[in-house]
């Protein structure tokens, strides 16, 4: 088996290739911020949060495949700079309250402005007003809370294989819809599984009866998935 | 020649508020204003949102009494899950209330209120406050604090939180309570007691005789709370009962979810807050006071017998149901032993500590009522839902607002008492704002907002050229 | 050591943040020492001191035209300000009416048949502005403490830090909003 040396933050570690920066960096207990990438789903580099530096290019570490001789470094004054206003914009973008929100104390965006010490949101709030979906009869979507981070849509095809969510729109318009824009409790092709519900990382899928911060995910539930189904 | 006085804001009280008065053209009190000055638009912007976010929505209507509302919205979802919950969550539900009031009655008196009666109405507006009652008397401050403390660890020993704790749910609750939290709050139960005894006894030496308590005003009026089916204090459950000015039934036993029945709102075009009043009677001769003069005067008498003992010196002081504003202070501290006694009861069932907390179900009704007595009066929470669990309309009369007709009348009785001829003090404005003060108002609830504005008077005359001003500084 | 000069302030909020900071309870009795508490929701000072405050905590969003006049007079009198809770930081709750106008929803609130008058209140209170802000949005904010409300044990660490005149360390869990 070929063995190749990546050098990340000044530290010399021998892999192989064809494997993503983030997979060698958590091996060896680099911790890198995500959001949209989960274990199990295929990487997609959408929220931007997992940039890292390789010779003053900023890439996503979860698509960017290690070579050899590859310089990575992944907490630069810069990448933390710009990881804290990326998460400003994801703030900004969304109606993000987490004072009520169900999954108050059980989310991921919450936990990432701790992570990135994120004191205040530099760029002015969109406030913006979907409907929320409650038409399924176990699961609700406020789309005010989402993070168009496509991990639903993932899930959806790649795992369960319904492919229900998908996105519609672009740039600002961006949001994940059920089958072609129908409301959920209408989409025919949700089997009802949840496995949205577990994988996204704020209150925006969740299952009804959850009230104010009992919310909580098992986005875990899809590596241990796919890990069963190797063994048929 | 006609003159206006300002008094912007009112302090020592929560929310924001101003107070405009009219003096005509001798210089005598005309007509008086209270007006509430913020807006948040909580009926409004709850459209949309889902059943189960609501009680910790409507929690954020107020930081004072936010379990008031976590618990009228969990009795009004309770309601359209059609649900009864289990009898521990009652049990549970009961006991976070009597902690609120507990707290909020000692912020009130200790913190917001005392500074005028312990340390002096005209006493310098400078230190006369809460942090110039801990210098003045840090023994007694102390005290003060840890029985409001001993309320807020109540609500975070069961909620998880002193402050908009999320624990009562749709169906009950989901955290039961343990047993070293419950041998915390019974260990805990004496010097509570002790402190509220203390400050009764302080209160009744200081103003024991019926003029002492006079010094804000009084007049009659009706007065509201729920009652034990049996007439008895009631703060959870029970029934609507009105009273008139001597104790009189005039409604004996309305069913709260039917409150519409009885109360209607009007609006004025100079307040945010709203003028609930009592229907039979019309606007705004329907006048009603709510909160602890209002649950004191309407019930027959408490359930526990310390309380009792107090409340019946209390009438006994008063010759019969008191109709002064000043007496607010009092039945709150009746009304906080009362709360504790309560406390020690429920503590001491043995159904308090069970599991058995939550009722599931989903939606099965469009439209709920939840109501309770919040510290400040009786609580109303009215949703209608989709029949996916969306709110379509919220209707919320807050405590304080029943309160409105009787804020304004008493701040114009107490203008007229003391304001003579154009003569202004700042120990006189001070009276003002206290008469507002005792009825604790929280106005943030009230309006389901808030506003706040600094207190500047400037007497001003007909023409709007400022003659004298008074600044608090 | 002179008493440092504090100020607090609320806007569009609900008291909770100023309820949390009394939550520090008998550390108040410590504060009491070290502070001059001026203009203040919990005092009968009206206005700031000739000389200003030296910290001005300030609770809440601004949603109307008294709260930002006050923001802007807080500023030019404090050293420091303190966007005291989610509200002052972020908008939170009282932003949820942002995208509603203001005329609609004080028709829906006063007007018939929620009221049986329907009397307008356009007379003597403070107009609402058309968007609720973050307190950052019209003023320079120095110190951001977040939470709904901030823990108690959150503003004791940040107050004593600023009226010993040293610079709160605040990170971590400390940044969790909610």
């Amino acid at each position: 088996m070929e063995r190749i040396t990546v050098k990340i933050d000044g530290r010399d570690i021998v892999t192989s290739p064809g494997r993503t920066i983030l997979e060698v960096a958590r091996e060896n207990g680099i911790r890198i911020p995500t959001l949209c990438h989960l274990d199990g789903l295929s990487d997609v580099g959408a929220c931007r949060l997992c940039i890292v530096d390789v010779r003053g290019q900023l890439v996503t570490a979860c698509t960017t495949r290690v070579a050899d001789k590859m310089e990575v470094l992944t907490a630069t004054e810069t990448v933390q700079a710009y990881r804290r206003t990326i998460l400003e914009l994801l703030f900004a973008e969304g109606n993000h309250i987490c004072a009520f929100c169900v999954s108050n104390g059980g989310c991921e965006l919450q936990d990432l402005a701790c992570e990135l010490g994120m004191h205040s949101v530099r760029v002015p709030y969109a406030f913006p007003r979907h409907r929320i979906d409650a038409s399924h009869p176990r699961f609700l979507i406020d789309r005010d809370r989402c993070v168009l981070c496509g991990r639903c849509v993932r899930v959806c095809a790649e795992v369960e294989g319904a492919r229900t969510w998908d996105f519609a729109e672009r740039g600002s318009h961006a949001r994940v819809i059920t089958d072609l824009d129908v409301d959920w409790g209408d989409a025919a092709s949700c089997t009802s599984c949840g496995k949205c519900v577990e994988v996204c990382p704020t209150g925006a899928i969740v299952r009804k009866g959850a009230s104010n911060g009992e919310m909580r995910k098992r986005p875990e539930v899809v590596a241990g998935l796919k890990e069963r189904r190797k063994h048929g | 020649m006609e003159r206006q006085i300002h008094i912007e804001p009112v302090t020592r009280i929560e929310g924001h508020a101003k107070i405009t008065v009219f003096l005509d053209a001798s210089g005598d009190v005309r007509d008086a204003q209270f007006h509430v000055t913020e807006l948040r638009g909580f009926e409004q912007f709850c459209v949309g949102r889902t059943l189960w976010e609501m009680p910790g929505l409507t929690a954020r209507i107020c930081g004072i009494c936010p379990i008031s509302h976590i618990l009228a919205s969990a009795k009004t979802c309770d309601a359209i899950l059609a649900v009864q919950i289990p009898e521990t969550a009652v049990l549970l539900r009961r006991l976070m209330n009597l902690g609120q009031i507990v707290q909020s009655h000692a912020l009130s008196f200790f913190y917001l209120s005392a500074p005028d009666f312990l340390l002096g109405w005209d006493s310098d507006p400078a230190t006369r406050n809460v942090i110039g009652l801990v210098a003045a008397d840090p023994g007694l401050a102390r005290k003060g604090i840890r029985l409001r403390a001993y309320g807020q660890e109540i609500l975070a020993r069961l909620g998880g939180k002193r402050i908009h704790p999320g624990w009562a749910v749709p169906g009950g609750v989901n955290q039961a309570l343990s047993a070293p939290d419950r041998t915390w709050m019974v260990e805990s139960l004496p010097e509570a007691i002790s402190t509220t005894q203390e400050a009764l006894a302080l209160f009744k030496a200081k103003f024991g005789s019926k003029d002492d308590r006079t010094v804000l005003t009084e007049f009659p009026s009706m007065y509201m709370g729920l009652v034990r089916p049996d007439g008895a204090w009631e703060h959870y459950a029970g029934v609507l009962r009105l009273v008139d000015a001597k104790g009189k039934v005039v409604v004996a036993a309305h069913d709260p979810s039917r409150y519409f029945e009885i109360l209607h709102e009007a609006s004025e075009p100079w307040t945010y807050l709203k003028f609930p009043y009592y229907v039979p009677k019309g606007y705004p001769d329907g006048m009603y006071r709510v909160g602890p003069l209002g649950r004191v005067n309407a019930c027959d008498r408490f359930a526990t017998p310390l309380a009792q003992a107090e409340l019946e010196e209390f009438r006994d002081r008063s010759g019969g149901r008191s109709g002064r504003v000043f007496d607010y202070h009092y039945a709150r501290l009746i009304e906080i032993l009362g709360s504790l006694e309560e406390i020690g009861e429920l503590l001491a069932d043995e159904r308090i500590t069970s599991p058995e907390i939550r009722a599931e179900a989903g939606v099965n009704a469009r439209e709920g009522v939840g109501v309770h007595e919040a510290p400040r009066g009786t609580l109303i929470h009215h949703y209608w839902v989709d029949r996916n669990g969306i709110i379509e309309k919220a209707n919320l009369i807050v405590s304080t607002g029943h309160n409105n007709l009787a804020m304004n009348r008493a701040v114009r009785e107490i203008a007229k008492a003391y304001i003579k001829k154009g003569k202004v003090t700042e120990g006189m404005l001070n009276r003002i704002e206290g008469g507002i003060r005792a009825y604790d108002p929280c106005l943030s609830c009230s309006v389901h907002a808030v506003g706040h504005m600094p207190l500047v008077v400037d007497v001003v005359n007909a023409e709007g050229a400022v003659e004298t001003t008074l600044a608090r500084e | 050591m002179a008493k440092v000069r504090v100020a607090t302030m609320w806007f569009s909020g609900c008291a909770g943040c100023h309820m949390s900071f009394l939550d520090i309870d008998e550390t108040l009795i410590d504060l009491a020492g070290m502070i001059e508490l001026y203009n203040s929701p919990l005092t009968d000072l009206k206005t700031f001191p000739e000389a200003g405050a030296d910290v001005t905590l300030i609770e809440g969003a601004v949603a109307n035209e008294e709260h930002l006049h006050l923001a802007r007079v807080a500023r030019e009198k404090s050293k420091i300000i303190v966007a005291l809770g989610d509200c002052a930081v972020t908008g939170n709750v009282p932003s949820l009416r942002n995208g509603m106008d203001p005329d609609q929803m004080i028709e829906g609130i006063y007007g018939k048949p929620a009221t049986s008058n329907g009397e307008l209140p356009y007379e003597v209170v403070p107009h609402l502005l058309g968007r609720v802000r973050p307190l950052s949005e019209v003023i320079p904010v120095d110190y951001f403490l977040h939470g709904c409300p901030p823990p108690a044990s959150l503003i004791a660490k940040a107050v004593l830090a600023l009226v010993q005149g040293k610079t709160p360390e605040l990170a971590g869990a400390d940044l969790k909003f909610g």
